[in-house]
């Protein structure tokens, strides 16, 4: 999933200052799981916002709104009847929805609630870390299912750096060495052939190196 | 005088662009640089431009102070980070070069290594700000240096498609120019009425600006330009001119003195871009009898 935390609320007031009516929208897809912009956390920043605004003397008058998936723009749509009734949106979805609102709202101001982190799961009730970064060239075949474009600091494609000590990262002692856990996976699979194989220098092209990507999946695609 | 000064006292400057080997053969760039020695007051040296991996522009800024020609080294943003900038930098003064000239970097799919990672750590305008801060005496982080560099610093202003991207291309010069750029390199002119036009909207940046002159080598080149460049002003005229020459080459370094002739009326310098035809600078700066 695409992971998010909300974003300050001095910053998320900074920029709805000048408007009187905020529409603020969820997304119930990746934000929601990682408690960061779901209908929940929508209800609370918008009671933040109306006591942070009573505190100062004004004033906000703030409709809550969650769609299924604002990346989506057959979802987006919903918002057609709605739109109009705000001054701007606030919108708690990762950045892919505020751009999708942005693109096809194009005179309304839209504005992120959240700040996108990465594409990471779960590792336990409220912590998630990076798993993937879209490098568009999978490796994790070859690596144990490990990655270490996403996982290692450094991202080193052939085994670990002088700062590994006994399997922590020399970052920080939170932080596992990817290649000792592709070490331990591949053995654990009696593939550590595969951890001997040189791999070449990387081919950054499918990570987007000269700008945005685009799937065109012509059986689909109108 | 040097470049910085010869900027400061409002003299016409002649610059001329030369590229570093792909190799270390360095030959051709130094007998190309002793050439023209004495003929213009500073060498432009690309880092890399369009993606060809070379020898790194700072070398070839330190060969050509070797060979007593003044430098003026290409600095951009695709390549390295920042640390990898700001130390290149500060050993650029080490080695003498007084002139940065921080430029547009072209992709890296369009380059000889396309599977590269682009950097892109810095902005262009970060990237100026970054060269001022060092001249302060100011690291990025923060940290004062152990001795400060000084520089003359240029940017460049893109070719533009209309109007409307001209005016976005000066409000970045614009930008950079506040972030500590003295000169600014233009786009290649291929039509003076045009050029004109353009410099009665960019003379209000208030810094020397320096139009580039681009030496045609053959009727294929002026034919693509013109077609996938058609604000850059190659008119039909032109290309029939160039068609109907007996020697084309010539005709080329004769188009390129005459433009060098017409710009030096309306701007404060120009920089002679041969692209690899280096050889040739003598006879278009003869042609210009500059």
């Amino acid at each position: 999933m695409i992971t998010a935390e909300r974003k300050p609320l001095d910053e998320i007031l900074s920029y709805i200052k000048p408007f009187k009516r905020i529409l603020l929208l969820g997304c119930n897809e990746c934000v929601t799981v990682c408690a960061a912009g779901g209908r929940k956390e929508v209800g609370v920043l918008a009671s933040g916002i109306q006591m942070s605004m009573l505190k100062n003397g004004a004033s906000i008058e703030i409709r809550e709104h969650t769609l299924e998936r604002q990346c989506d723009p057959e979802y987006v749509e919903e918002l057609v009847p709605i739109i109009d009734s705000a001054d701007a949106v606030l919108s708690m979805a990762c950045g892919c929805g505020v751009q999708q609102l942005a693109t096809r709202f194009k005179d309304k101001p839209v504005f992120p609630a959240v700040n996108t982190k990465f594409m990471g799961g779960s590792d336990r009730h409220g912590v998630w870390t990076e798993r993937c970064q879209g490098c568009g060239d999978c490796l994790l075949g070859v690596t144990g299912g490990i990655c270490p474009i996403a996982k290692c600091a450094k991202q080193l494609m052939n085994g670990p750096c002088g700062g590994s000590v006994s399997g922590v990262c020399e970052i920080g002692d939170e932080v596992e060495c990817a290649w000792h856990l592709i070490w331990e996976r591949l053995k654990a699979l009696g593939l550590t052939d595969q951890y001997l194989e040189i791999m070449p220098a990387k081919d950054w092209r499918a990570g987007g190196g000269s700008g945005p990507r685009k799937i065109v999946r012509e059986d689909l695609a109108e | 005088m040097s470049f910085a000064k010869r900027l400061a006292a409002r003299e016409f400057v002649v610059l001329a662009e030369m590229h570093t080997p792909k190799g270390v053969n360095i030959t051709r760039l130094v007998n190309d640089a002793r050439r023209i020695k004495g003929r213009v007051d500073a060498v432009v040296i690309p880092d890399m431009d369009n993606g060809i991996m070379r020898m790194s522009s700072l070398a070839g800024g330190v060969l050509m102070q070797q060979q007593g020609v003044e430098p003026i080294i290409h600095l951009y943003c695709r390549d390295r980070n920042r640390l990898a900038l700001q130390g290149d930098i500060l050993a650029a003064h080490v080695m003498g070069i007084q002139n940065l000239l921080v430029t547009h970097s072209e992709p890296m799919d369009q380059s000889d290594h396309r599977e590269a990672r682009e950097v892109y750590d810095l902005d262009e305008l970060a990237l100026v700000q970054a060269i001022d801060g060092l001249t302060r005496g100011v690291d990025l982080g923060g940290f004062e240096l152990d001795g400060a560099p000084a520089f003359t610093t240029g940017c460049t202003i893109g070719s533009y498609a209309d109007e409307a991207a001209l005016d976005n291309e000066l409000t970045a010069a614009r930008a950079k120019i506040e972030a500590g750029a003295r000169f600014i390199i233009a786009p290649a002119v291929f039509d003076l009425a045009g050029f004109k036009s353009f410099m009665e909207k960019a003379s209000a940046l208030a810094v020397p600006i320096i139009p580039t002159v681009f030496l045609i080598k053959s009727l294929a080149i002026a034919q693509y330009i013109a077609a996938s460049e058609p604000e850059a002003g190659i008119s039909d005229e032109l290309i029939r001119r160039i068609r109907k020459s007996s020697d084309r080459e010539l005709e080329g370094i004769k188009i390129a003195g005459e433009m060098l002739v017409g710009v030096r009326e309306l701007a404060q310098g120009v920089m002679l871009q041969t692209l690899g035809w280096e050889h040739k600078l003598p006879d278009i700066l003869d042609a210009a009898s500059m």
